[in-house]
C-alpha cells in the first residue's frame, strides 16, 4: 500500500518536474535581460512594441469573432441533432472531429485553392475577405472542443421536453433557442468559447499562409531575432492559457451552482 | 357538438400503426382519462392534440375548428409532462410568467396572473426559487402553474404524477382535481395507473393497441367492464368462462357453476349463450355456513394470504374453478386453509360480457 503510495506521488513529481522545469527555466532566462541581475527588462520591451499591440489585439478580435460565429453555427446545430437528427449524431460527431485528423495546412491550402482570387468566391482577393476566411479557418479549428463542449451541455437538459413545453407556451423557434436552450447550455458555451480562445491566441499555421497580422506568427517572428524577448511571449502565451483554463474552471463550476435538470 | 373531438384518428410510425380509427367526443370542462399499458397509444393520442405528432389520417377540432393545420405553439393548450419541464435558468416566476411575456402582455398583468396562479398552488412564498431548489412535487405544481397561466383552452396532463413518490402523488392529484373543478377547464389526462383515473376522471378512456376498449364514468368502468380486457385492467377480477342456462327479460341471467346456479347481470347479445363472468373479488362475502343459500357458491379454502386490512383467499368450487376472494372487516383472516366456506355475491356485481 505504502509502497503503490509511494510509486502514485513518483509519478506525479516526474510530471511536475518535466512540465515545470523547462517553464521556470524560460520563465528565470525571461528575467535575465540585464547582465547585472533579474529584471522585468524583456517584458517592457515586448509590451513596449507597437507590433506586440497590433497582433495581440487583432487575435483578440478574430478569437471574439470565431466564438460568436462559432456559437452561432454549433449551438442550433447540437440543439437540432439532439432533437430532430438523433440518427445523424454520430456523422455530426465525425465531421466536428475532421480537424483534429486533417494537419491545419492540408486545411488552409484546400482554402487557398478553393478561395483564391480568381476562384468563383475570392475571398483571398481583400483584407476584410481574408480575415473573414481567417475566422472561418479558426471555427473548423475550433469545432471538435465547441462542439463537444455544448453538446455535453446539452446532454444534461432534456432539450426535447423543454422544446415542447415553450412550445405550448406559444413560444417559436427564436424564443426557445435563445431564452429556453441557449442560457442553459451556457456552461457549455463558455468552456468552448475559452478553449477557442487559447487555440486562437496561439495559431501559427493559418494566419501565417494566410499572410495576417495574427499573434502566432509575431511570436515566430521575434523568437527567429531576439533572446530574450520570446521566452518573455512564451511566458505570456502561457498565462493566457492559464487565464482562460481558470475561466473554464469557473464556468464549470456556475453550472454545477444551478444544475440543468428538465 | 362537442368541444374536443377525435374522429377516425389514425398514427403510424414507419410500418407500425400505433393508433387505429381512433374516435372521441369530450365536452367542456370534462375531466377525461386515457388509461392504459405502455405501448397502448396514449400518450401519442395526447401529442397529437399538442401538436408535436400529425396524425396520419382522420380529423381534430376544439371548438369546432380544424387543429391539423396548427403548430404546437398556435393551439392555446397547456401542457404538464411527466419530467416538469421547468426552464432550469429561470425561477418560479419566470417560468410562470414565460408564456405570458412570449404573449406579449404588459408587465403589470404578468405580475398580477404570476400571483394568483402560485396562489392557486400555494406556492406564493416561492417565487424567486430556482427549480434545482424544490421538491419534485413542487415542481410539478409551478408546471401545473404555468401551463394554466395563459388560460389555454385545453389543458393536457402527460402522465404527470408517476415521477412522484406514492404520498406525493395521492394529495398532488386531489390538488390537481380541485384545481380541474374550480377553473372549469377541459383536461386530457394520461395515465397507466388505475387508481389515478377512478380517482380524478369524469370519464375514462381505457386503452388497448391504440384503441378505446371502453369508454365510460370510472363507476361504469369498474362494475360493468365490456371486455375481459378492460375487466382485467382496472381493478383484478375473477374471469370464469360460462354458458348461461336461463336469460330473463330484465337483462339477468342464471349461470352454473361449481355446482351452484348464481343470478348475475347479462351483457350478452339475445341468442348468445356463452360468455364470461366478472366477479371482483371485493364483491364476494365468505361465511362459513354450510347450508346452500341463494346467490351462494360453496367451495374450499385453498390459499390464504394476510395482507394487514384485509385478506386475499383461494376457493377452489366443487367443478374445480378456483376463485379470488378478499375479505374485509373483522376477523377477516378468520378462515383456514381447507375450511369449507360459503361464497355470495350480490347480482348486481356478477356481470357476463361476451368472450
Amino acid at each position: 500500500m505504502n509502497l503503490q503510495r509511494f510509486g502514485a506521488w513518483g509519478a506525479i513529481l516526474v510530471g511536475a518536474v518535466y512540465f515545470l522545469v523547462p517553464l521556470i527555466g524560460t520563465l528565470e532566462f525571461s528575467l535575465r535581460m540585464r547582465r547585472d541581475g533579474y529584471s522585468l527588462d524583456a517584458y517592457r520591451s515586448v509590451f513596449s512594441d507597437s507590433q506586440f499591440h497590433q497582433t495581440f489585439g487583432y487575435s483578440m478580435l478574430m478569437a471574439l469573432l470565431t466564438i460568436v460565429f462559432g456559437m452561432l453555427l454549433v449551438v442550433p446545430t447540437a440543439y437540432w441533432v439532439r432533437l430532430r437528427l438523433p440518427q445523424m449524431r454520430q456523422v455530426v460527431e465525425f465531421i466536428t472531429l475532421l480537424p483534429l485528423v486533417i494537419p491545419a495546412i492540408v486545411i488552409v491550402f484546400g482554402y487557398l485553392r478553393m478561395y483564391n482570387s480568381s476562384s468563383i468566391l475570392p475571398l483571398t482577393g481583400s483584407v476584410t475577405g481574408t480575415n473573414i476566411l481567417l475566422v472561418l479557418s479558426y471555427i473548423t479549428l475550433s469545432l471538435p472542443y465547441m462542439y463537444r463542449a455544448v453538446d455535453t451541455a446539452m446532454r444534461a437538459i432534456d432539450v426535447r421536453t423543454l422544446t415542447e413545453a415553450a412550445e405550448s407556451l406559444g413560444a417559436g423557434w427564436g424564443t426557445i433557442l435563445f431564452r429556453c436552450i441557449f442560457p442553459n447550455v451556457m456552461s457549455g458555451v463558455l468552456s468552448g468559447a475559452f478553449i477557442t480562445l487559447a487555440i486562437v491566441m496561439g495559431e501559427f499555421t493559418m494566419a501565417a499562409l494566410l499572410n495576417r497580422p495574427a499573434f502566432g506568427p509575431y511570436l515566430q517572428l521575434v523568437g527567429a531575432n531576439k533572446a530574450y524577448e520570446p521566452s518573455a511571449l512564451a511566458v505570456i502565451a502561457f498565462a493566457i492559457t492559464w487565464l482562460s483554463m481558470g475561466l473554464l474552471n469557473l464556468a464549470t463550476r456556475f453550472s454545477k451552482i444551478a444544475p440543468a435538470r428538465a | 357538438m362537442s368541444f374536443l373531438t377525435l374522429q377516425n384518428i389514425q398514427k403510424s410510425f414507419g410500418p407500425v400503426q400505433v393508433v387505429h380509427n381512433f374516435d372521441m367526443a369530450i365536452e367542456k370542462g370534462e375531466f377525461v382519462s386515457f388509461l392504459g399499458p405502455s405501448g397502448c397509444g396514449k400518450t401519442t393520442i395526447l401529442r397529437m392534440i399538442a401538436g408535436f405528432e400529425k396524425p396520419s389520417g382522420g380529423t381534430l377540432t376544439i371548438a369546432g375548428k380544424d387543429q391539423r393545420p396548427l403548430k404546437p405553439n398556435q393551439r392555446n393548450i397547456g401542457m404538464v409532462f411527466q419530467a416538469y419541464a421547468l426552464f432550469p435558468n429561470m425561477t418560479v416566476h419566470d417560468n410562470v410568467a414565460f408564456g405570458l411575456k412570449v404573449a406579449g402582455k404588459a408587465k403589470a398583468e404578468i405580475d398580477a396572473r404570476v400571483k394568483e396562479m402560485l396562489a392557486l398552488i400555494r406556492l406564493d412564498h416561492l417565487a424567486d426559487r430556482f427549480p434545482y431548489q424544490m421538491s419534485g412535487g413542487q415542481q410539478q405544481r409551478v408546471a401545473l402553474a404555468r401551463a394554466l397561466a395563459v388560460k389555454p383552452q385545453l389543458l393536457l396532463l402527460d402522465e404527470p404524477l408517476s415521477a412522484l413518490d406514492a404520498k406525493i402523488r395521492v394529495s398532488l392529484r386531489e390538488e390537481i382535481r380541485l384545481i380541474q373543478q374550480k377553473l372549469g377547464i377541459t383536461t386530457v389526462f394520461v395515465t397507466h395507473d388505475q387508481e389515478e383515473a377512478l380517482s380524478m376522471s369524469d370519464q375514462i378512456g381505457v386503452m388497448n393497441k391504440g384503441k378505446v376498449e371502453q369508454l365510460g364514468t370510472p363507476k361504469e368502468i369498474y362494475s360493468t367492464p365490456r371486455t375481459a380486457y378492460v375487466a382485467d385492467f382496472v381493478g383484478a377480477a375473477n374471469r370464469i368462462d360460462v354458458s348461461i342456462s336461463d336469460a330473463n327479460a330484465d337483462g339477468t341471467a342464471h349461470i352454473q357453476l361449481g355446482g351452484a346456479s348464481i343470478l348475475a347481470r347479462n351483457t350478452l347479445p339475445a341468442a348468445t349463450r356463452d360468455g364470461i363472468l366478472i366477479m371482483r373479488p371485493e364483491d364476494l362475502r365468505l361465511s362459513a355456513n354450510a347450508s346452500a343459500e341463494a346467490q351462494a357458491l360453496p367451495g374450499t379454502v385453498v390459499k390464504r394470504q394476510y395482507l394487514g386490512g384485509k385478506t386475499s383467499y383461494k376457493l377452489a368450487l366443487a367443478d374445480d374453478t378456483v376463485i379470488s376472494v378478499e375479505s374485509h372487516g373483522d376477523n377477516h383472516d378468520g378462515f383456514d386453509i381447507g375450511t369449507k366456506v360459503m361464497a355470495t355475491i350480490d347480482p348486481s356485481k356478477a356481470v357476463v360480457i361476451a368472450s
